[in-house]
């Protein structure tokens, strides 16, 4: 009785044919990825390849720490830092204005086009508007503020227009009858209700944006971005590792600084 | 005339009816308490007053007004006249107490006084002094997510008071307060009416305190009214025959059960109202 039937193995091999087939599909893809691609794994792992590598990497040590050089990688993070601020600032300021089209409050025809234009600056990459925001205000911070501020704008005004719905409607609803006009009922019975969410989508996409300012300066767009871009492009080495470093430093510093603010809004809501 | 219903009927969107040919009317300066069992239309009747819905057939006319054939400039200014406490305050939970009772004043207010007061509050001594007469003048900046239910019912009573309506309207407004303070309240509600003339309606639960404070009284049964009369007239099996209990106790503040005394003995002892009550 301990034979298994012919019976019983085709139930088990049909257990899970799903994975089967996705198991071959994946095979597959790799394969042919590798075949038109005509990529050669190997090539990483012969001791040329290892000599080349060490060689590269040993071109960017020592880090330059001229102290004039630091000063120049200061500025350039505090340009960074003052990019991402402008950019979601301003970004947050433009996305409450077109999430209360976008939440349904004036009717369905500016909602279906706020959320139209909402959609589209979201859907637009930082660093592609980037690109367009260095042609249309040419090279430098401005772009990379404009950009992040395009790309921010969509992203908090979906953000914001779905708290603005969530939000209860009855606060706003007994001052409207009271007498109060609707500007003022929405902000002293609504905007408190949503605040606090709003405060916190803003801080998580600043943090965001820091480490993406850092990265729009490829494009020419300001910051520290912009100098390791420069010095790669003349082959500074050393110059280059110095702008990484200081890269790496202000993205772990802004990490901190946000899971410190984190906490202590924790704590003034417990 | 604070306002006059005539045959106001209301059917509810999804098609189920709260109130059926409602006559009522009242001078200015008076006081009703709409006592009646839970589904009876007594937050249907004073939404009506409130202007914040309308009624389905019937007429409405508050403060002088047809609030219905008003355009919407007009209907603020009527509105800014009328307040009404809610049984759940609708407050923002983050919100200070004293920002709070200042919104009550948003309709009267320029809208430059309005925002000024989110950053600093104009007026201070103002809204103290309607959480003082509700004692509770110690929590005028806390925020009201950190108030007890009755506290927080008070706060929302305190915003009306600070409104200053010629028609006052309160829907359950003392249900999560202790006796004590439930009588406190309504205390300060008939004081502001009588100090203003203004008119209070109040819908109750406690049926004593009903009896005990207001003039005159109004049953609310299945959307109709069932009686409207001084306390005094009012008996028992009227009562058991509003809230179809024959043996059952009537609601009362803290269950204690309702006397009857001979006609007269009770009724609503001060009608200068800054007086507490003796108890029944």
């Amino acid at each position: 009785m301990n034979t298994v039937s012919s019976a019983e193995r085709r139930q088990a091999w049909g257990l899970c044919l799903n994975c089967w087939l996705i198991l071959a599909a994946i095979f597959g893809i790799v394969w042919a990825s590798f075949a038109y691609l005509s990529l050669d794994l190997m090539q990483l792992f012969t001791a040329e390849a290892g000599r080349g590598m060490a060689d590269f990497v040993s071109r960017f040590f020592p880090p330059d720490t001229s102290a004039e050089f630091l000063r120049r990688i200061a500025r350039g993070a505090l340009q960074t830092v003052a990019i991402s601020a402008i950019g979601t600032l301003l970004a947050a300021f433009a996305a409450l204005l077109l999430a209360l089209p976008a939440a349904g409050r004036f009717g369905a025809l500016p909602k279906a086009a706020s959320r139209l234009v909402l959609n589209f600056m979201r859907s637009v990459p930082e660093l592609v508007w980037a690109a367009l925001m260095v042609l249309a205000a040419g090279l430098g911070p401005f772009a990379g503020t404009l950009a992040l501020a395009l790309h921010t704008t969509g992203v908090l005004g979906r953000l914001f227009a779905e708290s603005l719905e969530n939000a209860p409607p009855e606060p706003a609803r007994a001052l409207l009858e009271s007498g109060a006009a609707p500007s003022l009922a929405f902000v002293y019975g609504t905007l408190p209700v949503i605040l606090p969410q709003c405060v916190a989508y803003s801080l998580y996409r600043w943090e965001m944006n820091i480490r993406m300012a850092a990265v729009l300066g490829f494009v020419g767009a300001g910051g520290l971005g912009q100098m390791l871009y420069y010095e790669l492009s003349l082959l500074h080495e050393p110059q280059a590792c110095a702008v990484i470093i200081a890269m790496l430093a202000l993205v772990i510093l802004v990490d901190a600084a946000s899971a410190w603010v984190r906490r202590s809004q924790l704590r003034a809501d417990g | 005339m604070s306002f006059r219903l005539v045959a106001a009927g209301l059917v509810h969107a999804n098609g189920q009816r709260a109130l059926r040919k409602v006559s009522l009317a009242a001078r200015r300066g008076e006081r009703i308490a709409v006592i009646g069992p839970s589904g009876a239309g007594k937050t249907s009747l004073l939404r009506i007053l409130a202007t914040s819905i309308r009624p389905t057939e019937g007429q409405v006319e508050v403060l002088d007004l047809y609030p219905w054939q008003l355009n919407g400039a007009q209907l603020r200014q009527l509105r800014s006249r009328i307040g009404l406490i809610h049984q759940a305050p609708p407050i923002p939970p983050r919100q200070r107490a004293i920002t709070a009772i200042l919104a009550g004043r948003l309709g009267q207010w320029p809208w430059w006084k309005a925002l000024l007061s989110l950053l600093y509050p104009l007026d201070i001594a103002g809204p103290r002094q309607q959480l003082a007469r509700l004692d509770l003048a110690d929590r005028l900046f806390e925020r009201c997510d950190r108030l007890s239910g009755g506290q927080l019912q008070r706060v929302g009573a305190a915003r009306v008071l600070y409104q200053q309506p010629d028609l006052l309207l309160a829907d359950e407004p003392v249900s999560a307060m202790d006796p004590a303070l439930a009588d406190l309240t309504v205390n300060q509600l008939h004081a502001e009416a009588a100090s203003r003339g203004a008119t209070l309606v109040a819908s109750l639960h406690a049926v004593d305190l009903a009896l005990r404070w207001f003039p005159r009284v109004v049953g609310l049964k299945a959307g109709e009214i069932l009686f409207d009369l001084p306390p005094v007239k009012i008996s028992d099996p009227m009562l058991r025959d509003l809230y179809a209990s024959e043996t059952g106790p009537l609601p009362t503040q803290d269950h204690q059960p309702l006397e009857f005394g001979p006609a007269g003995s009770r009724g609503p002892k001060s009608r200068i109202t800054v007086v507490p009550p003796h108890p029944l």
